[in-house]
């Protein structure tokens, strides 16, 4: 069945609150114990079982968070189809869906989501597989409750806490199996361990880094798997898919597919080949370089331990070249560097010397550290891999020679690397999130914030460009196939600059919907308009603070924007005319807003800021408790140019926020229609032992027999009114007035600065 | 006796800081007091050399010591000289320079401040080192009087010998030694009075400040070391016992050598032990738990002649080796939790070392995996080594008592005083850990590791030199900036010459399996500090490296040593040995394996948080849970914060006693529902056969006669309603837990024997 919780509810640490009563007084500081932070967002949580066999049918139970009302299981891909279970009563069954898995569906992950009465919810990885599905006995806790499993299957299964669970499997000596563990990468909390032990428990292979157990049987027999969590931890959140697979010889190992790591977006460079062209061969270390020719296109290995390949080519004075190595979005855990120098071959001895030294891709924009306060977003959009040139500053034979930091002790030939060298050929990548800010003193709040759309509300995404082969041009952004009611603008990405800023707006009677959008990057780039998509990352879990847990962002496979259209957002901010603002360089420019107000705040005024290049700097207090306010800004402070901008202004402001109170009555009725069906249930057995007492001898086991029906539907009754009892006092609490801390965004506001005239 | 084991903590601790403030002022007496040779006569009118004749006068007079002038930090009273004399020239500008040369008067070297004080006619706080008629003050007298020469800087000392270099010293006896101080030019010098003397085992013999050295009657080997101006030389007296008997037959190589040197110091060895105390002895020291009763009895009743080789093969292979073993390293690798957060990497660390011990991956391999660690602690938890210990200096400290046995600390501020080993030599081997670079994580307090690319060096603190990576005197060549200078340590390391770290593993092994290390303590290896038995040392050596760093071999062959299954019961005559292993020595259960046991033997079940129950205590992944179990504390489960062994407390102390008594905690044990007590009580087998299971189960072995009797006889007085009637009348569970807090009582089952 569906949980509903509110998990953003969030109390600062003893730690935080002395620094903020030190700080800022004790009113603030009770304030912001009594916030939370961002109104509630649909999210599905859990899927059991997490993956389905191709061509196959099954139920599967969901859990999610602010996922009431949902009446609808999606999955990205077509071929996966879902209704909601009914019951014997012919009733839907909350949370249970019968899912179908059409035989043509494509093998991998797809992403399943609810549409909830708040939009469609953030997304689970589910997996189309071909091999059969199983699912975990309870109580396989134990050796003695070890679960049989066949080979050649999947299994599907969640962790309790401070357990190990175990299965048993039966194989003959010599056959090669892989024994796989997914989790992470599906989404789950668990950081799985695997052993692989004999009959008696007794372990015979560990993996606990997230690796597959490539077992070779020793002896015909039982062997025992165990599965548990590194620090044995547990729950609904830690579930996990095994693979347990007979490798035929020669074959080569397919490891559970994984979700990707935000930086992936980066990779491949538009237009790669799938194949690189060519392959390193070993030896190729500095005793033995490699010849290449630029440019190139390798495929490597950093197969052994501090493996450094060398490669030794001809280039001429002035020639710039670019290197990019594809390794860690890869998927793999590693760092490579790379360092290239000339060879001086004219003395006895061949001299190096440095020409270049190439390291990570750094990150675009400042990401969130793991001190105390919120210092950026909690998004990594560079990685460890490399993407930087080089410029020959003299003619002859140059080495480049690339090596994984990260391998000096490690074997592992699935460390793969893709190494280019080409000209320079300008290009960008894009990736977006749902913007973050600072809501409260030392908030960190790591949350998923899928694109469903209250009416009225503007959400904003950042979105962040990496830069190839020296492209600096400015980018614009634009968004496609949005549903009806919702507009997009792109605020652009500067010349020079790596950030930019999304804004979608939902009308306030915008209608419930929701479409599969896609987001582009345009630039002009020698003389010719490019355009990139833009991929949209999440949080795999929403972490009201990631001081305490570490974030799981990943990249998403769609960009689904939806209107939930059931609650309007608490306060929408436009300019009181939907034009172009225009102004003279130098003055001040009047932007009259309106404040449409649906809700009470907790304070009276936001701090505003702005969004927008150029405009960053501009700050004023937008009045919480007014209809309308006017923002001032000055041109001359700012030192705008002329120019056509786009801007929005935001802020955070805490309003008073019920959260779904019609679901009191909801629970209400549910809770009426239990009562009354127990209390006949109850009637039906008072009249059953009146009938009996008087009824005839040979009509006293059939009685016997509606009594005892009677009673078992008392019982269910009895247990219906129970949860139905719950569930209202669960709504009811859900429903009180809470203060919530939200960003705000206004809608798009349109400028355009004249020159000053020149008398 | 209480806090013997507290006090070696203590004493280890501070051993850096003792050394190096108390180096001189053990000398007693003064130097023309001093019983023993004087120093080679010089005439008069012989130039005396600052360096060669002064500065040993005030090196054995103490003046020097870090107590007095050479304390760190100025020295004392304004007046600073450097430790023992290793930097005689700095001392000479001390003496000679300073305070426009107020401390001496050539004109009236009797007058000169220097003289007054030592000889008490100016207050001095430091006593009266040189009395006026001693040899020293004489010496400094003359010195002064010839102008206060620095004296020819070219008679540069080579050696020191010491005469004679070893010798069998009869119980009682003593030895007059003789230190000879070879220069460079070739001559000789008598420098007896000069040199100082220490034995290394005060309780074996003692040494006089004239070298006079007394054997006492434990027989064994002990060293006397003897110092000259930073040379040291080492005097090794082998004390016999006497007896005359015929060696046992050897099973092993380490039988060669244990058994040839009790037959060479006259020490007879115990009787092999029998198979109950085999298999309880091997079974706690390799898997750190007690033999089930059931197995205890399949064994005994077993008898296949190689069951004991075999018992071995298969606690080598089962997981609770590696649990035990990965509960020592993780100790002394500073697997610590300071954090809630460290959780995780704590966690992964234990399990990387514990997956490593059970795979035997081979220990030079798993010590590269460690030192050359990158990366992050999820995908390789050998990083989290360096979240705990960040400094390049700390690290290569941790490493080169920890895996060299070699004490570097000394050396980080001046010549270290009992070894050969300089500031340069400190300096060099910490510059293999500066190109260490740190990169920070999503995780509070955790850094990514890997090699951050150039040229590793250190900076000499006293010299201000930039020190290239140098591996304790051995040249590593040089290591280009692309190179990780670990890896180049990690390959020095494995070097079959490599002279300490084979040494190191196999001398901490020996002291695991039978308590006293062939050196002592298991991490000071130094030419002064020399083995009991170099030949079983340098054979383990040989037996470490030819298998490959294999550590369950290194098990396999100490253990299957018949030196290892002799009986604690002393023989005839070798109560008094306690380092020649003429006996097993008894130890006391550690506090995770008692812990263990004491579960065991109840069939109660510890609840340790975050982990599964029936988690064992040997498999605890780090020091957090010693808060939450008194039991662990009060029986010395280290808190992780140093790498010397001697953090773990292995004494008695009343606290124990007491515990073991009363605690609530164990009394909850022995009542647990389901527990031993009551199965028993439930049992209607016959009386003397669930006596017999907990005979078995707590030391491996069936009562004897006598244990049953008193076992029934207690049984069945505690039960009015069965007093009389036969061995399957009913007892209560009360009585079998008295019964077994009796058993859990008994030094047979605290100790491993």
């Amino acid at each position: 069945m569906i949980v509903l919780t509110n998990k953003s509810t969030h109390i600062p640490r003893l730690q935080c609150l002395v620094i903020l009563c030190t700080l800022c007084g004790l009113l603030l500081c009770t304030e912001a114990v009594a916030q939370s932070v961002c109104l509630p967002a649909p999210r599905l949580l859990t899927t059991f079982p997490m993956g389905g066999q191709l061509g196959s049918e099954f139920e599967i139970v969901v859990t999610g968070q602010f996922a009431e009302q949902a009446e609808e299981l999606r999955f990205s891909d077509p071929g996966i189809t879902a209704v909601q279970a009914i019951n014997a009563e012919g009733v839907a069954v909350e949370g249970r869906y019968l899912v179908r898995v059409a035989s043509d569906t494509k093998l991998g992950l797809v992403e399943a989501s609810l549409m909830t009465r708040l939009g469609l919810s953030a997304s689970r990885v589910f997996t189309v597989g071909q091999l059969n599905e199983f699912v975990q006995d309870t109580g396989n806790q134990t050796l003695e409750k070890a679960m049989p499993i066949e080979l050649n299957t999947v299994g599907n299964a969640v962790m309790t806490a401070r357990a190990i669970d175990f299965y048993r499997f039966e194989a003959k000596k010599n056959q090669h199996i892989l024994v796989d563990c997914a989790a992470k990468g599906i989404d789950s909390k668990l950081n799985p361990v695997v052993i692989v032990a004999d009959a008696e428990g007794q372990d015979l292979n560990v993996e606990r880094r997230g690796g597959a157990i490539d077992f070779q049987v020793p002896e015909d027999g039982s062997y025992i798997i165990k599965v548990h969590d590194l620090t044995f931890k547990g729950g609904d959140h830690y579930f996990y898919r095994l693979n347990v697979t007979e490798l035929p010889e020669g074959q080569q190992v397919q490891r559970h597919a994984t979700t990707k790591k935000v930086n992936a977006f980066s990779w491949p460079p538009d237009g790669l080949p799938a194949i690189p062209s060519g392959t390193e061969i070993e030896p190729n270390d500095s005793k033995s370089p490699q010849q290449i020719q630029l440019p190139c296109d390798l495929a490597g290995a950093f197969a052994t331990a501090a493996d450094t390949d060398v490669f030794e080519f001809n280039a001429s004075k002035g020639e710039t070249w670019w290197v990019e190595v594809a390794s860690e979005r890869l998927g793999r855990p590693t760092d490579p560097t790379v360092i290239v120098q000339h060879l001086n071959m004219s003395g006895e001895i061949p001299v190096l010397t440095d020409i270049a030294e190439l390291n990570d891709i750094p990150s675009p924009i400042k990401v969130s550290s793991n001190g105390y306060a919120y210092d950026g977003p909690p998004y990594n959009a560079g990685s460890s891999d490399v993407l930087g040139k080089f410029e020959v500053k003299q003619d002859g034979l140059h080495r480049l020679r690339i090596s994984d930091l990260f391998g000096g002790t490690r074997t592992d030939p699935a460390n793969i690397y893709r190494l280019i060298i080409r000209q320079a050929k300008p290009d960008f990548a894009l990736v977006a999130w749902g913007l973050h800010m600072q809501l409260r003193n030392g908030d960190r709040n790591a949350l998923s914030k899928p694109i469903a759309l209250r009416g009225g509300a503007t959400m904003a995404l950042e979105v962040v460009a990496v830069r190839r082969d020296g492209f600096a041009g400015a980018i614009e952004l634009s968004m496609e196939n949005l549903p009806d009611g919702v507009t997009c603008s792109g605020l652009t990405i500067p010349a020079g600059k790596s950030r930019g800023v999304l804004l979608v707006t939902a009308s306030e009677g915008a209608p419930r919907a929701v479409t599969v959008a896609k987001i582009h990057g345009v630039a002009s780039i020698g003389g010719q308009e490019l355009q990139r998509r833009c991929q949209l990352a999440s949080m795999a879990w929403p972490v009201p603070n990631h001081w305490n847990e570490v974030p799981s962002p990943r990249l998403l496979a769609d960009t689904l924007v939806s209107v939930g259209g059931d609650e309007p957002a608490p306060i929408s901010i436009a300019p009181r005319q939907a034009k172009v603002w225009e102004a003279t360089e130098g003055e001040k420019l009047t932007i009259p807003l309106i404040h449409m107000r649906r809700s009470e705040f907790s304070g009276s005024i936001m701090a505003a800021k702005t969004l927008g290049e150029g405009f960053e700097k501009f700050t004023f207090d937008l009045p919480l408790d007014q209809d309308a306010s006017d923002a001032v800004v000055d041109l001359a402070a700012l030192k705008t140019p002329p120019g056509e901008y786009l801007i929005a202004f935001y802020g955070g402001a805490v309003a008073k926020y019920q959260h779904h109170p019609e679901g009191i009555q909801i629970a209400t009725d549910l809770l009426q229609q239990a009562t009354a069906a127990n209390a006949e249930a109850k009637l039906e057995i008072a009249r059953l032992k009146k009938e009996m007492a008087s009824a005839a001898a040979e009509l006293q086991v059939s009685l016997a027999e509606k009594l005892k029906a009677a009673n078992l539907n008392e019982e269910q009754t009895a247990a219906r009114v129970k949860t139905a009892n719950s569930k209202l006092k669960s709504a009811t609490s859900s429903a009180s007035v809470k203060d919530i801390v939200d960003i705000v965004v206004s809608e798009p506001i349109r400028i355009r600065v004249h020159p000053r005239e020149i008398k | 006796m209480v806090h013997q084991d507290r006090r070696r903590f203590a004493h280890a601790a501070l051993t850096l800081a003792w050394w190096c403030i108390y180096v001189g002022a053990c000398v007693g007496g003064t130097v023309g007091t001093a019983s023993g040779a004087e120093a080679s006569p010089v005439s008069e009118d012989s130039p005396v050399s600052f360096v060669n004749d002064v500065v040993p006068v005030l090196t054995k007079a103490g003046c020097n010591s870090g107590v007095c002038h050479a304390k760190a930090g100025g020295g004392q009273n304004g007046f600073q000289l450097s430790l023992l004399g290793f930097e005689p020239l700095e001392d000479y500008d001390h003496l000679v320079l300073e305070g426009r040369g107020r401390r001496l008067f050539p004109a009236a070297p009797e007058q000169s401040l220097l003289l007054r004080k030592v000889s008490g006619r100016t207050p001095h706080r430091g006593g009266i080192p040189l009395p006026p008629d001693s040899t020293g003050y004489r010496v400094l007298k003359r010195w002064i009087a010839q102008g206060t020469p620095r004296g020819d800087t070219s008679v540069q000392l080579q050696a020191l010998r010491v005469v004679p270099g070893e010798h069998r010293l009869e119980a009682g006896t003593t030895q007059q030694l003789s230190a000879i101080a070879h220069y460079k030019d070739g001559s000789t010098r008598d420098v007896t009075s000069l040199a100082l003397f220490e034995t290394n085992d005060s309780g074996m013999a003692t040494v006089t400040a004239g070298g006079l050295v007394t054997a006492f009657n434990v027989p064994g080997r002990v060293g006397v070391m003897v110092r000259y101006q930073g040379l040291v030389s080492i005097f090794n007296a082998a004390i016999p016992l006497g007896a005359d008997f015929e060696a046992p037959t050897s099973y092993n190589f380490i039988d060669d050598h244990v058994f040839s040197n009790l037959k060479q110091i006259g020490v007879p060895s115990s009787e092999l032990c029998n198979d109950a105390t085999f298999l309880r002895r091997v079974t706690l020291d390799i898997a750190g738990r007690l033999p089930s009763g059931e197995e205890a009895k399949v064994f005994l009743h077993d008898d296949d002649p190689q069951k004991r080789a075999k018992w071995i093969d298969r606690l080598l292979r089962s997981p609770s080796y590696a649990d035990y073993f990965a509960n020592k390293w993780t100790a002394l690798l500073k697997n610590r939790r300071d954090d809630a957060s460290d959780i995780t990497s704590n966690f992964a660390f234990h399990a990387w070392v514990r997956d490593s011990l059970l795979a035997n991956v081979p220990y030079d391999q798993l010590v590269k995996e460690l030192l050359a660690a990158t990366g992050t602690v999820i995908a390789n938890p050998a990083v989290a080594w360096y979240k705990r210990v960040k400094e390049p200096k700390q690290q290569m400290e941790d490493v080169a008592q920890l895996f060299l046995g070699v004490r570097m600390q000394c050396a980080q501020c001046h010549h270290h005083p009992f070894e050969r080993w300089s500031q340069d030599d400190y300096y060099g081997l910490s510059a293999f850990f500066t190109r260490v670079g740190r990169k920070p994580t999503g995780i509070q307090g955790e850094d990514l590791i890997f090699h951050n690319r150039g040229t590793a060096e250190a900076k000499n603190i006293k010299t201000g030199k930039m020190i290239p990576p140098a591996a304790l005197g051995d040249l590593v060549g040089n290591i280009a900036p692309d190179d990780d200078p670990r890896l180049t340590l990690s390959q020095w390391l494995s070097d079959k010459n490599n002279p300490f770290f084979a040494k190191a593993l196999v001398n901490r092994y020996w002291k695991h399996f039978f308590k006293r290390g062939l050196i002592e303590p298991e991490d000071d290896i130094r030419d002064t500090n020399p083995p009991t038995n170099p030949a079983l040392l340098a054979a383990l050596e040989d037996h470490f490296l030819s298998s490959g760093f294999d550590l369950k071999e290194l098990i396999r062959a100490i253990t299957n040593s018949r030196a290892y299954q002799l009986k604690a019961i002393p023989a005839d005559g070798n109560l008094v040995d306690r380092q020649n292993y003429s006996r097993f020595y008894p130890r006391r259960l550690q506090a995770e394996v008692l812990l263990d046991a004491i579960d065991e033997l109840t069939g109660a079940t510890t609840n340790f948080a975050n982990l599964p129950l029936g988690t064992k205590a040997i498999a605890l992944p780090d020091n957090s849970y010693n808060k939450s179990s008194p039991f662990l504390r009060v029986f010395g489960r280290p808190e992780s914060l140093s790498v010397c062994e001697c953090e773990r407390v292995q004494s008695a102390s009343l606290a124990q006693s007491l515990h073991l008594m009363n605690a609530t905690d164990l009394k909850s044990k022995l009542s647990v529902t389901g527990g031993t007590a009551q199965k028993l009580a439930d049992d209607t087998t016959p009386l003397n056969e669930r006596v017999s299971e907990l005979y078995y189960a707590a030391f491996s072995r069936a009562p004897n006669e006598s244990e049953t009797n008193v076992a029934l006889e207690f049984l069945r007085a505690g039960n009015k309603h069965a007093a009389g009637s036969d061995a399957a009348s009913k007892v209560s569970r009360q009585q079998f837990e008295d019964l077994i807090w009796a058993l859990i009582n008994t030094k047979e089952f605290l100790f491993n024997h």
